[in-house]
């Protein structure tokens, strides 16, 4: 279909004008790119067997094509190795499962980023930081990878801001947001496991995530420790009580380590956050409440003032990973509320 | 037919177009529409009903 095939632009051999061009088109992030020539996406496709043309996955809203080719243009423009490519591949194939609900991600007023974790052999080969900053800078991969998803959600997707992307401020996390599980430091099994894949096998795990909440806690006691994290989720102006969401906790390897030095297990820990997370309907807006009655009537029937709101339908839905390096601090991922999380194996084939 | 607030109409003549359907009728009302009362939502539908039900084809009695 040569509709899906990428247009060829002749361009001055000058990064300034090319950059303009991108700025004029907004075909950036509002970041200098880099020129996607055709040596550079030849590059960028030599690693991958799956074919040039090839639709990985239709975008939501505007539902472009994409083509391997354009992954790889995005992938190029956001400074990404060649070698980061089939983690692309899967995170698009990721976004565009149904249950991610693209099309809501990126048409919404709400601040919603994709957050890329990656798991598996790939974080360490690729060099993707689990570690001490590894949701700041200073990591190529985790900032290029992050990027590359932003830009084909914007370039493919043709959520421009203010146009289809209708979000009311965004966020920072939308230029970019990735990082991989410290899987050395989990003292659990790690999140790819969990959910059902392979250890030894890589994979990429999208979530429509609207934020990162420190939680900085010196405690040393398991109980009081998921007091706090339970207590830090529960805010009235939550899209996860308004519909049941999928909140995420990115455990500090030092937290990690109290609670299953305590004997719980992943699953124990998701329960009691479930359990003692739960909110008053009444500390909800009149307006939310009613919004959240329509929206959670089937799960938990009429709900009243006094209902005790779950955070999520299920313990089960709430995300847990370990990242970072040392220090006491614990992140609280909101999510996006109608939107789950989407793991995608990395393919092996990939050379 | 679509019934968009102002603030999306962007959004729904965007993604119309994307879709292959860019002359898709789209009935535009005022935003914002989610923090108005009921009695405020049944006033905008009064008045607006005629008119979306004509760009939808459906005959409206003068």
């Amino acid at each position: 279909m040569t509709d899906e095939r990428a247009a060829l632009f002749e361009a001055p051999d000058d990064l300034d004008a090319i950059n303009r061009l991108y700025r004029a088109q907004r075909w950036s992030d509002g970041l200098p790119v880099v020129p996607p020539t055709v040596e550079r996406i030849g590059r960028m496709l030599e690693v991958t067997q799956r074919a040039r043309h090839e639709v990985v996955a239709r975008i939501a809203p505007g539902f472009g094509a994409a083509t391997v080719e354009r992954i790889a243009i995005n992938a190029v423009l956001a400074g990404c190795d060649p070698e980061y490519l089939p983690l692309l591949l899967a995170a698009v194939e990721g976004m565009a499962a149904p249950e991610f609900n693209l099309q809501a991600i990126q048409a919404t007023t709400n601040p919603v980023a994709v957050w890329v974790i990656v798991n598996g052999p790939a974080a360490g080969v690729l060099g993707v930081n689990s570690g001490m900053n590894c949701l700041g800078q200073g990591a190529w991969a985790n900032a290029t990878i992050g990027r590359a998803v932003r830009l084909i959600l914007q370039n493919v997707g043709r959520a421009w801001p203010g146009e289809m992307d209708r979000a009311t401020q965004g966020q920072p996390g939308k230029y970019t947001f990735c990082c991989a599980e410290n899987e050395t430091a989990n003292p659990w099994e790690p999140l790819h496991f969990e959910r059902g894949f392979a250890r030894d096998c890589s994979t990429v795990t999208v979530v429509g995530a609207e934020g990162t909440l420190n939680m900085n806690t010196h405690s040393k006691d398991a109980d009081e420790l998921l007091r706090i994290i339970a207590e830090t989720l529960v805010h009235p102006p939550s899209n996860e009580y308004c519909h049941g969401g999928e909140p995420w906790i990115m455990l500090a390897p030092e937290h990690a380590d109290i609670l299953k030095g305590a004997g719980l297990t992943k699953r124990d820990v998701k329960r009691a956050l479930w359990e003692r997370s739960r909110m008053p309907a009444r500390h909800m807006s009149v307006k939310d409440l009613l919004r959240t009655r329509e929206s959670r009537r089937a799960e938990l029937g009429e709900i009243g003032p006094d209902t005790l709101l779950p955070i999520a339908k299920r313990a089960d839905d709430i995300g847990l990973m370990v990242a970072g390096g040392a220090g006491t601090h614990s992140v609280y991922i909101p999510c996006f509320g109608n939107s789950r999380a989407v793991t995608r194996e990395v393919d092996a084939g990939e050379r | 037919m679509t019934v968009c607030s102002t603030a999306f109409t962007t959004l729904g003549r965007a993604q119309a177009a994307s879709l292959g359907n860019a002359s898709l009728p789209i009935a535009v009302i005022p935003h914002p529409f989610g923090a108005r009362s009921r009695d405020e939502v049944r006033a905008i539908a009064d008045k607006c009903v005629d008119e979306i039900a004509r760009a939808a084809g459906v005959a409206v009695a003068a």
